[in-house]
């Protein structure tokens, strides 16, 4: 039951991935279309990757209290 | 048995790919127009990698015991050591280790590097020590538009001991930083810096307003998002480094004596890339929070001292 739990609570990666794939997306865009401001983004787009993964990583400290408490 | 096989085939065929390697090496030195010589001189090359490398993780697989199969050995929380009658725990023994190297590092600089900078002739060191303390300087005055006083030094220390941790899991040891309450109190020290920044701008009754500020009404969820602000600081960084050191015990229980070279350069990405980039990650967000809590407000506060 426990392991089921862990498995549903890993989730949110799901969100997490696909979010984070739109990000680097229009990142990747916006570079394109601005060479020069490259510096700028990349921040940006690092910080924006921090604040999406940590919806992840979360879930994936939940289920490891969850996998390895039995 | 099988070991012994193994050790036994993967010698054989590096001698091979050795010999053959220096034959198509004299020969594709004799007549470089001939893209064939070249071709089987690469294939040689590459098989000489392989098969040394199956050779030597074999004789590490017979000498400290093979793989182990998918069986990690991990605790969330680290193990205890008892020393002078007092319980320890094994991380926060690392992590005054790593202090006490990093406090060495920087008596050496301030003693024996910093007496010897010049502007003429800068060295090395200097101008990476210049570079360094420049980048987190401008980076704080830029994040942050309330007075940092010595915000940006704290950072760099941060910085510094992050890394340190990081660079003790490359020797084996396990990272302070994936332990929860080591990050938490790194956490904690960011909350605390937010309060003090923005009370020591705008006064604890601005501070209070600025929490009030579109309607009363979410004061109390301002005050939730506050406290969540270290906790989500620790997990992310705990996450983070016992992510990395899950995959690097997966891998080595997995692969046995065959993690002979495979383990610095996954080890570069998981160890060391990684937990950089959480860094820097910790220093923006802590910027980042700081900034929020100061921002507004204070001029508020500034004009009413004018009347």
């Amino acid at each position: 039951m426990n392991a089921i739990g862990a498995a549903l609570a890993l989730l949110p990666a799901l969100g997490a991935g696909i979010m984070m794939g739109f990000a680097t997306a229009k990142a990747t865009e916006a570079v394109a279309r601005q060479p020069e401001a490259s510096g700028k983004i990349n921040s940006i787009l690092l910080m924006g990757l921090a604040l999406a993964e940590s919806t992840a990583i979360y879930a994936f400290v939940i289920a490891l209290i969850l996998a390895t408490s039995v | 048995m099988k070991n012994l096989w193994f050790l036994g085939v993967s010698a054989v065929l590096s001698a091979v790919c050795l010999i053959g390697y220096f034959l198509t090496k004299n020969r594709a030195d004799a007549n470089p127009d001939d893209p064939k010589a070249k071709k089987t001189k690469k294939v040689f090359f590459f098989g000489l990698i392989f098969m040394g490398w199956f050779f030597l993780g074999t004789v590490c697989n017979i000498l400290l015991g093979g793989s182990k199969g998918i069986h990690v050995e991990f605790e969330m929380f680290s193990p205890r050591v008892e020393l002078f009658g007092i319980s320890f725990a094994e991380t926060s023994l690392i992590a005054v280790g790593v202090t006490v190297v990093i406090l060495a590092a920087a008596l050496w600089f301030r003693f024996f590097c910093v007496p010897k900078f010049s502007d003429d002739k800068p060295t090395k060191v200097q101008l990476v020590m210049e570079f360094t303390v420049e980048w987190i300087d401008k980076y704080t005055h830029s994040s942050v538009e309330a007075e940092t006083g010595c915000l940006s030094s704290y950072l760099m220390a941060v910085a510094l001991y992050m890394a340190g941790c990081a660079a003790a899991e490359l020797f084996g040891l396990r990272a302070p930083t994936s332990d929860i309450t080591v990050t938490f109190a790194l956490g904690l020290i960011t909350f605390f810096l937010i309060n003090y920044y923005s009370i020591r701008k705008k006064h604890l009754s601005g501070r209070i307003k600025g929490m009030a500020s579109p309607t009363p009404v979410v004061f109390p969820f301002r005050i939730i998002s506050d406290i969540a602000v270290p906790v989500s600081l620790a997990c992310r960084l705990f996450g983070n480094m016992l992510g990395g050191l899950i995959v690097m015990e997966l891998l080595k229980g997995v692969l046995g004596g065959y993690m002979f070279g495979i383990a610095p350069v996954a080890g570069l990405y998981f160890n060391l890339f990684h937990p950089l980039i959480q860094t820097y990650i910790f220093i923006t967000l802590s910027l980042t929070f700081i900034n929020e809590a100061c921002e507004g407000e204070g001029y508020v506060k500034k004009e009413k001292k004018a009347k």
